[in-house]
């Protein structure tokens, strides 16, 4: 339990958030973070709002590549093949 | 497709299978190898020389260096580490040959860049200072469904392509790509504070193109 006047606020929380989903924080300020979400609604919802962020980046699979680009590697990768 | 994502269960013995199956020509898994790396390798070497026509030739001759080292990469680190050392060594030769080179030190995070705009909270001289004026959405379950949703992933792959090119290396190369943050800073010789700082600011900034993409 922290019991402490202590405190962070909600704008505070926006600039800390990444550190806190990253495990960056101390345990102190950790404590403090979530002391914070247990009675804002708002910033319990940005840190979700953070993490579905982070969830959908990690759904970029492949991006075009540039047909000429592309050509011209797998030719050179063909040749690499053929020596 | 071949697999190239490395997450298999045992990532060490898929990348050597990966490794064996370039050495051995297939052309599916280079194709897919490209494809997976190509945006992130463009915004490293985009830190490097600003010229965009510039940036795609040095991703192009990286990728050359990685054709001819194929036999000499001995697995001591991941292959996507290797790839993206190579592609470093060849933007920063030719970052000093085109004189436009960037300064390492441009990595590091610039000014100040609030993750909220400042007007979203209640100012110094209110009661409550620095607490929401109105709470950001509960994006609830709507956010799971959105996160399968193409179009949402186009609105996030759009705002990863406006972020300064410091800031989409790091978002890249960690939230995409996967890479721990050790391996960025290694990477890209920068710290470990200013990777913190470049992700979040990253992160902060495709949340707020995807809260404008909510609200509409």
């Amino acid at each position: 339990m922290t019991e402490s006047n202590e405190r962070i606020t909600c704008q505070e929380l926006t600039e800390l958030v990444n550190d806190y989903i990253e495990g960056t924080l101390s345990s102190h300020e950790t404590a403090l973070f979530e002391q914070h979400l247990n009675f804002c609604d708002g910033c319990d919802w940005y840190v979700d709002q953070m993490r579905a962020t982070i969830a959908t980046v990690g759904r970029i699979e492949e991006e075009d590549v540039p047909t000429d680009v592309r050509d011209k590697l797998l030719a050179a990768f063909r040749d690499r093949n053929r020596t | 497709m071949p697999d190239v994502t490395l997450e298999s269960p045992d990532p060490a013995a898929a990348e050597l299978e990966l490794v064996e199956r370039l050495r051995a020509g297939d052309e599916a898994a280079f194709e897919a190898l490209v494809a997976r790396h190509y945006g992130t390798m463009l915004a490293v070497a985009q830190t490097y020389v600003k010229d965009r026509a510039v940036a795609e030739e040095v991703v192009q001759e990286a990728w050359l260096g990685v054709i001819n080292g194929l036999d000499r990469f001995e697995g001591r680190s991941s292959l996507k580490t290797w790839i993206v050392s190579i592609l470093v060594n060849q933007a920063k030769t030719r970052g000093v040959r085109e004189a436009r080179s960037v300064p390492f030190s441009s990595l590091a995070p610039e000014g100040d860049e609030p993750a909220v705009d400042p007007d979203r909270f209640r100012g110094r001289e209110e009661s409550y200072a620095g607490h929401w004026r109105a709470f950001p959405g509960n994006w609830g379950r709507s956010a799971a469904a959105a996160v399968q949703d193409r179009e949402t992933l186009r609105v996030v792959m759009r705002a990863i392509a406006e972020l300064p090119a410091t800031q989409q290396t790091v978002i890249r190369m960690r939230d995409v790509e996967g890479y721990s943050s050790e391996e960025v800073c290694t990477a890209l010789d920068v710290s470990e504070a200013n990777q913190r700082v470049l992700l979040h600011r990253a992160r902060s900034r495709v949340r707020a193109a995807l809260e404008g993409h909510f609200d509409d």
